[in-house]
């Protein structure tokens, strides 16, 4: 039932002539019942009638008004909705729609009494409302205190009594951290007899490094956070910075508009630091796609609805996307509006196919904390060396004179020392079918850096063409080797492993090559086996590279092959017609630019070109423009060692060259683009603040701008669902005329305001929260509320819900003493039963095959298990975990009998329980009830009382009886996990003991909250 | 051991007893396994069970429950089902233009400099009754050529394999809407309280050169529907509900006895707090208790006799593959299960056609035309509506280069094949034409929604009526856009 219909039931019945508020009440039945053709839509209005608005509903027409003030029998909307004709009646019967007796009595009074209209709360501006009157004076500590008590004591009900400090410490420890409280904490809060002992423990928690952890656990539903790209191949995407730096955000308490605008738009803020820039990876967190065949301008439609419905119901609360096909059908969003906010995302330098590889531009190197500073200082050195190389050219210039002079360029027998191979003079030609084979080149293995550089003619071909090769292949068509390729008139270097793994890069778009014409190019490998190990020339110039792969493997195989070198081909299906080659030469080294561009020179040096020569000399003869090229390729070789070392992030980037715009698509379809749309806001909100520009910094600044009525509102909101467990807006993604309205409309602004004013300060809220006099009731529920407030939305007790998966793992974790603590870093992978993910996966992904960790990778709190969207984590998804495919700001809850499976057998859990019971074993020896008692103390925040104890006892004896007699039990389960169980202790008590424990961890006061 | 008769409040508590005790009878070895099927998971009880929605179903249905046998990847239609001999005249010649007629094509072919047709290298032949035409390939199926429905009609709006099987499940071509089993449960329920009501199985292709294609678990998810209506996955390796299995040292009495124990001051808690919830957690923990047993129950196919495997295939009796599944869907659907949900991938022909479809189509062939022949034998046929189909269809181009003896077709939106059995659907019948290159409806066309529409139709259901409120639309399985019901399919 909806609670707006409970609610007046609830007041309703008593006082059949209060006055009926029009937002509560009289807009959910017109926007339920009446909106959809008497809406906001222009195209599917009917009788050119529209209630949603004050000036189409009051509108005097032909027959009279549809809604008369103070005259229920001359207001037409009250015929209809009764009329004995079906043709007539409204809502239509086929509409399946039908407005009951009580709403009707509902709309009658309201019209009755004058039928006072509002525009829809959520978009006027809130405003601190004046507090309300109670009758129990002494227990609201805040105004967020009186005004919820008002409304208890308005249901005929009082707030339940403080609970006592055990279930306080568990409950603050839970909210604040996500995190069982120590048991010796517990303790000292009991102990502690200050006034105030609770505001220190509250600030205690607050400042603890898990208070981020577990704020950002909920964002991350928000931000649909994952560590792969999504959809088909849905291989591995690096983001997790962006991770770490959303917990950092809420450990460092930045302010929640800040917080805001960096992720919206912190790459486009004057002096944007790295956090900012990492933050703007909010937008890049969707799901990407880049299945073969798929159409470009459908992808990106796709993402720039994700992005605008992300935009909506994280920071406004609007379903903004229900207006893609058309308006909005309840709320007063056209179709341009929609399009228009789209239009602030579609300025980016992003691709729309995500090139399966895990750094889709554009992209972000985070350096370790320790090479931070040198990261930091490096392009400035790289413009030094840059200018003393420069400056060294110009001092050379003399001795190059005399050397030209002397005709010394005449002399030089290479263009770069140390050639391993050389083909002879002279073009070799080649056409379809036809290699030449020439014998194996043993320079080519896994661990061996080379190079090889060669001058050839591409002919005019849309084919992808082998230029050379060395490649076996064996059956199946697996091959291993190297292949140098021209692919789509770009460079193109592959090593293949003997497990059939490459590494490859291909040249970007913006290179091409220009066909029936020379040119010449190097490629280079490193042997480290890594794909930024390779790189690719084109006379002489470094050439950036794409995300040509599907894969983007480390090279883990061997490429060293027994095979011919092959010109002209593949060995296979690939060839260079109408290809011509020369001067091929290959090197046991990575060359460094300057020398290939020294080969690229080489037949004009050999010609007597003076610029050939001058380069040659000044890489290979001048000492200082040799040590300033040494010391260019020195800080190149640093940037990528600390790149290596370091991670990368997704970011925002604008595309500099063109401003945001969009089209409007035709009924939402990516190949029915209309009108050309610029970048705004919805119209029935206010405009951009004065000077803000027009792109997603505008975007970020209107936000959180104090005359935005949704941010604050829709941002308090859910951090009060985090605490309380619904929001006071249940629909917390929905604000609109369809959402559900607010139960404590005063509050929720009284606490936006608040919010806003102090900073957007969200450790003062959730301290504001947290020390309030309703959160701190006991959760006890008694007839007389289960029946007036049955889901506790008056919270006329104390909060009390099923905690979220990462929460129950996590708990399980802490009270083991198995948690690593350790904040941040790439995913990690626990315990997840087999075939979770192969039974899904494509055969090319790189997230086919789960790869269990080991060690402490296994204990991490669960906000740092990798993330796999089309194959979540098992035991997060059976407790209701989104898949992060889309933006969740609100959980489900269920509670199932597969959730009961995991707790009770999945191994992290048992394992958990075996910790604990060692830990008992070995602090309490010989003690059965000081052992049940520690784990009690651990697990509960409390001791057993006596019936409990006799009950845990009991099983107790039954379990020990059962391992006793059957000892290779005892030996299987305490051999569950991967951590080793202390073989010191008894067996038949330590497995009894680990059943004890895993019957507590199963309790349902463990698994709430 | 004390017995726990306020396990399940709603259930009389006699009942209750009885049940426990039989299962305690049971685990000291005193019951057979027939009579743990009879207690655990026969006869369906009102009472047990996921509930479905008041007034539901909105009229006598024909099928009270679905096995859909999803061909991940797109089967082609040309080699298996929509046989046009006149092709043969037209190898490798250019598909003319106005059959394309200004169609997009995906990026795979949209470059191709021409479009090759590639007629089938398979012979079709007419069978049953009403001389339904189907290739050598599926010889099995063509025996049961009058128990099937055959839709040649069927059409759809996507032309990559992610949007369109995530809109013939949910309707959608966005993720996140509920697929059909979520809503055919959440709308019917289940009758057996001890298993899933929808369950979902994942069957492996034996031809390794087979191209595979993704699915994940948002084509079985629930959506914005609450996930208790979520498909469950039935897995062949580990176990087979995922946690189901106690951890090693743990014997099904000592978790009785613990759950006893746990119950026991649960309900101290209860008692305390009185939150609901509690109350049905014990009794969510008592289900999984009864999970635990009819699950292995359901997958010790052991108790099956040699004749199921003479039927099914030898391959049935090996976990994971189709004909295994086939006979574990029969297994589901006999114990009460609303919807069983079957992919089997490694249809996404584009290149090595002949070389792949051969073996595809022997992994499936029997295996379905056991599980009709084996619903039928138990007279579950009439109320079991069984599916086999994919997300689109191909092209009657050849994707690549063609050989007389190699192709591969692209993917196409604009006609598929799809057949029906059992359940209300008219046996020997085929439905739709398509004109001569398989490119065009020309008869009859069959959209996903309508299709969607009539399954709903045979479950009962009135899909214009079927909503849920959502975003504040009543959102329901077949969209926005008008939708049939079919009625020439119906028997």
């Amino acid at each position: 039932m909806r609670s707006v219909v409970f609610f007046t039931m609830a007041s309703g019945l008593a006082l059949a002539q209060a006055p009926v508020d029009f937002q509560r009440e009289v807009r959910p039945i017109l926007s339920d019942n009446c909106f959809h053709c008497h809406g906001p839509d222009r195209t599917t209005r009917m009788a050119n009638l529209r209630l949603d608005t004050r000036d189409g509903a009051f509108a005097v027409r032909k027959k009279g008004a549809a809604i008369v003030p103070g005259k229920p029998g001359d207001s037409l909307i009250l015929q209809r909705i009764t009329h004995k004709d079906p043709a007539l009646l409204m809502p239509p019967p086929q509409s399946h729609k039908k407005i009951s007796p009580q709403q009707r009595a509902t709309l009658t009074r309201w019209i009755e009494q004058g039928a006072k209209w509002q525009e829809h709360w959520a978009f006027q501006q809130p405003a601190k409302p004046s507090l309300p009157s109670v009758r129990n004076t002494e227990w609201p500590r805040s105004p967020l205190d009186q005004l919820l008590l008002a409304r208890i004591e308005a249901a005929g009900l009082a707030p339940a009594p403080e609970a006592d400090r055990r279930t306080l410490a568990r409950r603050l420890a839970l909210d604040l951290t996500g995190l069982p409280p120590q048991p010796a904490d517990v303790d000292a809060f009991v102990a502690d007899a200050s006034p105030d002992a609770y505001e220190k423990l509250v600030d205690r928690y607050l400042a603890s490094p898990q208070y981020g952890e577990h704020r950002a656990r909920f964002w991350l539903d928000a931000a649909r956070y994952a560590d792969t790209h999504g959809l088909h191949i849905d291989n591995y995407r690096e983001m997790w910075p962006y991770r770490d730096w959303v917990i950092q955000a809420f450990n460092k308490n930045l302010r929640f508009d800040q917080f805001v605008l960096w992720q919206v738009a912190g790459d486009l803020l004057p002096n944007r630091t790295m956090e900012q820039q990492i933050a703007s990876g909010f937008q890049r967190c969707n799901v990407t796609t880049n299945e073969g065949g798929v159409i470009p301008d459908e992808v990106q439609a796709m993402y720039d609805k994700d992005r605008a419905d992300t935009t909506g119901a994280v920071f406004l609360g609007m379903t903004v996307g229900c207006a893609s096909c058309h308006d909005h059908k309840f709320d007063p969003i056209s179709q341009k509006d929609f399009y228009a906010l789209t239009a602030f995302y579609r300025n980016t330098l992003q691709r729309p196919l995500d090139g399966n590889i895990y750094d889709t531009p554009p992209i972000l190197v985070i350096p370790r904390a320790e090479d931070r500073d040198r990261w930091s200082r490096l392009p400035a050195e790289e413009t030094a060396a840059r200018d003393r190389l420069d400056a060294a050219k110009s001092a050379a210039a003399p001795g190059f004179a005399e050397w030209f002079r002397k005709g010394r360029h005449k002399k030089v027998k290479l263009p770069v020392d140390g050639e391993a191979f050389r083909l002879p003079a002279g073009e070799m030609s080649f056409d379809a079918k036809q290699t030449r084979e020439l014998p194996n080149q043993p320079l080519f293995a896994r661990g061996q850096a080379f190079s090889i550089a060669v001058r050839l003619f591409l002919p005019k071909s849309t084919e992808n063409l082998t230029v050379l090769s060395q490649l076996e292949r064996y059956p199946d068509d697996k091959a291993r080797g190297i292949a140098v390729e021209v692919n789509d008139r770009r460079p193109f270097l592959r090593l293949v492993g003997d497990d059939n793994k490459a590494i490859q890069v291909r040249g970007a778009n913006d290179r091409r090559m220009a066909v029936d014409a020379w040119h010449h190019i190097t490629v280079t490998y490193d042997g480290t086996g890594l794909r930024d190990g390779l790189s690719l020339f084109v006379n002489g110039e470094a050439v950036p590279f794409e995300g040509a792969s599907e894969t983007f493997f480390d090279l883990m195989g061997e490429i060293k092959t027994p095979a011919p070198l092959r010109l002209g081909g593949d060995g296979n299906k690939r060839f260079f017609a109408g290809g011509k080659i020369s001067d091929l030469r290959m090197y046991p080294r990575a060359l460094r630019v300057q020398e290939a561009r020294s080969i690229a020179l080489w037949p004009e040096l050999q010609q007597g070109d003076r610029a050939a020569a001058e380069h040659y000399y000044l890489a290979n003869v001048d000492p200082g423009a040799g040590s300033a090229y040494q010391n260019i390729g020195a800080l190149a070789t640093e940037r990528l060692a600390i790149r290596r070392r370091g991670a990368i992030t997704h970011v925002m980037q604008e595309n500099a060259d063109s401003l945001p715009m969009s089209n409007i698509l035709y009924r939402g379809q990516y190949d029915q683009p209309r009108d050309k749309v610029e970048p705004a806001v919805p119209g029935v909100l206010p405009p951009l603040p004065a000077g803000a520009p027009k792109n997603r910094l505008g975007l970020a600044q209107w936000l959180v701008d104090a005359n935005n009525p949704l941010t604050a509102r829709v941002t308090v909101n859910r951090f009060w669902q985090e605490i309380f467990g619904t929001g006071i807006v249940k629909t917390a993604d929905d604000f609109g005329s369809q959402g559900e309205a607010p139960t404590h409309p005063e509050l929720l602004d009284w606490l936006a305001v608040e919010f806003r004013e102090s900073g957007w300060d969200v450790k003062g809220l959730m301290r504001m929260m947290v020390t309030s006099s309703a959160y701190r009731q006991a959760a006890i529920a008694t007839p007389a509320k289960l029946q007036a407030d049955p889901d506790n939305r008056l919270l006329s007790r104390g909060p009390r819900f099923r905690m979220d998966g990462e929460m129950i793992r996590d708990y399980a974790l802490a009270a083991s003493g198995l948690l690593t603590v350790k904040i941040g870093g790439p995913s990690v992978k626990p315990y997840q039963p087999d075939n979770v993910w192969e039974t899904v996966a494509m055969d090319g992904s790189n997230t086919r095959f789960y790869k269990r960790d080991s060690g402490e990778s296994l204990y991490r709190r669960s906000l740092y298990t990798f993330w796999k969207r089309s194959a979540p984590p098992a035991n997060m998804e059976i407790f209701n975990a989104p898949t992060r495919e889309s933006c969740t700001v609100r959980r489900e809850r269920t509670n199932t009998p597969l959730q009961a499976l995991v707790t009770m057998n999945d191994p992290q859990f048992v394992e958990a329980a075996r910790a604990l019971a060692q830990r008992a074993l070995l602090a309490e020896k010989n003690n059965p009830a000081g052992q049940l008692n520690l784990i009690a103390r651990t697990v509960l925040a409390r001791p057993l009382d006596v019936r409990e104890q006799t009950i845990a006892q009991g099983a107790y004896r039954d379990y020990l009886r059962h391992y006793d007699s059957n000892p290779a039990d005892a030996k299987k389960l305490l051999a569950v996990g991967e951590s080793k169980p202390d073989t010191s202790l008894p067996p038949a008590e330590f497995a009894a003991l680990t059943m004890i424990t895993n019957q507590l961890l199963n309790l349902d006061e463990v698994v709430t909250k | 051991m004390s017995l726990l008769p306020f396990l399940k409040p709603n259930l009389d508590p006699t009942e209750e007893c009885v049940v426990n005790e039989g299962r305690r009878q049971l685990l000291r070895g005193g019951l057979g396994a027939v009579a743990l099927s009879q207690l655990l998971s026969g006869a369906p009880k009102a009472e047990g069970g996921l509930p479905g929605l008041p007034g539901l179903p909105h009229f006598a249905p024909k099928a009270k429950r679905v096995i859909y046998l999803h061909m991940v990847g797109a089967p082609p239609q040309h080699d298996l089902f929509d046989w046009k001999p006149k092709m043969q005249d037209w190898f490798d010649k250019d598909l003319p233009e106005s059959i394309r007629s200004g169609q997009r094509l995906t990026t795979m072919t949209s470059g191709q400099a021409r479009f090759p047709i590639a007629p089938t290298v398979f012979k079709f032949a007419k069978h049953g009754k009403s001389g339904m035409e189907l290739s050598e390939l599926l010889p099995w199926t063509a025996k049961m050529a009058d128990d099937i429905t055959l839709i040649r009609s069927m059409n759809t709006e996507a032309i990559n394999h992610e949007p369109a099987i995530t809109f013939i499940q949910t309707g959608f071509m966005i993720a996140g809407k509920p697929c059909i089993g979520s809503w055919a449960s959440y709308g019917l329920g289940s009758t057996n309280q001890d298993l899933p009501a929808f369950v979902v199985l994942n069957a492996k292709h034996s031809h390794p050169k087979a191209n595979v294609q993704a699915i994940s678990a948002r084509l079985w998810s629930a959506g914005f529907l609450s996930g208790q209506y979520s498909g469950v996955s039935l897995r062949s390796g580990g176990d087979p509900v995922l946690y189901i299995s106690n951890p090693d040292g743990v014997p099904t009495q000592m978790r009785r006895r613990m759950l006893d124990a746990l119950g026991e001051m649960n309900q101290i808690t209860a008692e305390k707090l009185s939150d609901p919830e509690t109350r049905t957690r014990i009794a969510q923990y008592e289900m999984a208790f009864r999970m635990q047993a009819s699950v292995p129950e359901l997958t010790d196919i052991k108790s099956e006799p040699e004749s199921t495997f003479k039927l099914y295939g030898e391959a049935a009796r090996e976990g994971g593959t189709f004909a295994n599944s086939a006979l574990m869907a029969r297994r589901l659907v006999e114990r009460g299960v609303r919807f069983v949900q079957l992919y089997m991938r490694g249809w996404d022909v584009h290149g090595l056609l002949p070389e792949v479809l051969p073996s595809q189509c022997k992994d499936v062939d029997q295996a379905c035309y056991a599980l009709v022949q084996d619903l039928k034998q138990r007279g579950m046929l009439d109320d079991t509506l069984v599916i086999f189909g994919g997300e689109f269809g191909r092209t009657i181009y050849s994707q690549g280069k063609l050989t007389a003896t190699d192709y591969g077709r692209d993917h196409h939106p604009r006609c598929f094949s799809l057949w029906m059995a059992g359940g209300g659907a008219k046996g020997g019948y085929t439905h739709g034409e398509t004109d001569e290159f398989s490119y065009n409806i020309t008869k009859d066309p069959v959209h996903v929604r309508d299709f969607q529409a009539t399954m709903l139709h045979l479950l009962g259901i009135d899909h214009e009526r079927f909503t849920y409120k959502f975003q504040g639309l009543d959102q329901k399985l077949t969209g926005v856009e008008k939708a049939h019901v079919v009625k020439a399919l119906l028997a």
